[in-house]
């Protein structure tokens, strides 16, 4: 077997073969780490700021006599001016008036109601979907989205069981989303950045930056240097000085 | 005059790798620390044990109308419990009020030894405490979260630390070695070095994008790397 010499040509040639195999990774990641630093955070979270409005006070029903379930938990909250129970099951929430003790369905006129209390513009769609798509994959359970017609073409995704607003989405966050994807490389979910793929190509890319960075005291001689050292012209502050 | 390509664009590549290539070398080793170490991992939930929801038994708790008098203006209150107690947390402008839900008491901030009870009910190992300390001044790790809560801190090799919330006896943050380490790559990642959380610095906007030129003109090089094989002449 030949005797590896670890001279700058073996660095050069791992650098250029890793660059050959991983290189587009390497582009990908720096393109999307570019763009995700130059589309602005704070327009792309296009979540509007809803302050929580203050509980009504006034007669409220009995929690016990809501339900006849065993319930886990119990939370109260307004939505708009009427107050509601949250009750929890061990699998699941339920909706309540507090004043009449009426269970509260999230439906589309329920929804409508919320999302025009935040809406940017008219709402063009409501939709209901069993799972969240990608937009609201930081969720569980069925959404509704309700799209509205303004030029973000803005997205708010509410949950369909509390019927709370989760997150609102915009175009910009879907264009910074797509880059977070190329650099995250979970092509699919866009969520996880720890899967086997991108901890190999990683672990390949050390090689490429390691040997890039050894290659740069190989790569440049003096002379590379010379335009910005030049040669000192003779001074005469030196003749002065010889005295 | 006619430009020699291959020579432009290394030349072009070496000068973008010295202006930016230390950089590279830490967006490198410190992306592979952060894909390397699973994300729950890094937030800590193996130090939680999670405690099983128990049943409410509503009727003994004073109502709700009653326990929002305790607290006029209160936008949020919820059932809870604090160390095998049933509370009602009730939150509002001026900050979250615990509630015994049996007696109606409004109960006082949580003490230093029932922060370091709470911690130990949550907590999923056994090590002792080692510390527990009321923080009137945001440690770094605690990212701007304004104080005043309980630190607690386990005796182990990573320095588990649970925050806790003296108003709701509840766990704000955890902290642990992986996590530090983790926020100290991405400081270095993302290159603020002041919040840790600024994304569109113009450091990072300007070398990330000296990065996509250097990463353009090392695969242009490639072209030009892999020369074709002659044919031996025979002689």
């Amino acid at each position: 077997m030949k005797k590896i010499r670890f001279s700058p040509l073996f660095f050069r040639r791992i650098h250029k073969w890793v660059g050959l195999v991983l290189g587009i990774q390497f582009i990908l990641w720096a393109v999307s780490g570019a763009m995700m630093a130059t589309i602005d955070m704070e327009a792309m979270k296009a979540r509007p700021d809803v302050s929580p409005s203050r509980i009504p006070a006034g007669n409220f029903v009995d929690p016990a006599e809501i339900t006849d379930e065993q319930i886990t938990g119990l939370a109260v909250r307004s939505i708009g001016d009427r107050p509601i129970y949250e009750v929890s099951y061990d699998d699941g929430i339920g909706l309540f008036d507090a004043r009449t003790g009426n269970a509260i369905a999230v439906d589309p006129a329920f929804v409508r109601a919320r999302a025009e209390e935040i809406a940017p513009a008219g709402i063009k769609s409501i939709k209901r979907m069993d799972r969240p798509n990608l937009e609201a994959r930081d969720y569980e359970g069925a959404v509704w989205r309700v799209d509205f017609a303004d030029a973000e073409n803005s997205s708010a995704y509410f949950s369909a069981t509390s019927g709370e607003l989760l997150t609102m989405r915009g175009d910009m966050w879907r264009l910074w989303d797509f880059f977070w994807m190329l650099h995250n490389m979970d092509y699919l979910d866009r969520s996880s950045f720890n899967h086997p793929l991108i901890i190999f190509v990683a672990f390949g890319t050390l090689f490429l930056s390691g040997t890039g960075f050894y290659l740069l005291f190989k790569s440049f001689t003096k002379r590379d240097f010379s335009w910005i050292v030049r040669r000192k012209p003779p001074s005469k502050r030196v003749l002065a000085n010889d005295d | 005059m006619k430009i020699r390509w291959p020579l432009f664009v290394r030349r072009f590549h070496k000068w973008l790798a010295l202006i930016i290539g230390l950089q590279v070398v830490f967006w490198t080793a410190t992306g592979f620390y952060m894909v390397v170490i699973h994300i729950d991992r890094i937030h800590g939930d193996h130090l939680i044990k999670s405690a099983p929801a128990q049943v409410l038994d509503v009727g003994k708790m004073i109502s709700p109308e009653d326990a929002l008098r305790l607290y006029p203006g209160a936008t949020d209150m919820r059932s809870s419990s604090l160390l095998g107690r049933t509370v009602w947390e009730i939150s509002g402008p001026s900050g979250v009020k615990l509630v015994d839900a049996r007696t109606g008491e409004v109960l006082r901030p949580v003490s230093r030894d029932e922060a370091a009870a709470v911690a130990r009910e949550i907590y999923a190992f056994d090590e002792p405490i080692r510390s527990v300390e009321l923080l009137t001044r945001a440690p770094m790790e605690m990212q701007g979260r304004k104080p005043p809560y309980w630190q607690v801190v386990f005796d182990r090799w990573d320095s588990p630390t649970f925050y806790i919330s003296p108003e709701s006896g509840a766990l704000i943050s955890r902290r642990h070695s992986l996590w530090r380490i983790f926020d100290f790559a991405w400081m270095l990642h993302i290159m603020d070095y002041d919040e840790r959380s600024d994304i569109n610095n113009p450091l990072l906007r300007v070398s990330t994008w000296l990065a996509v030129l250097m990463a353009l003109t090392g695969a242009w090089l490639l072209v030009w790397a892999f020369p074709k094989r002659r044919k031996k002449k025979k002689r």
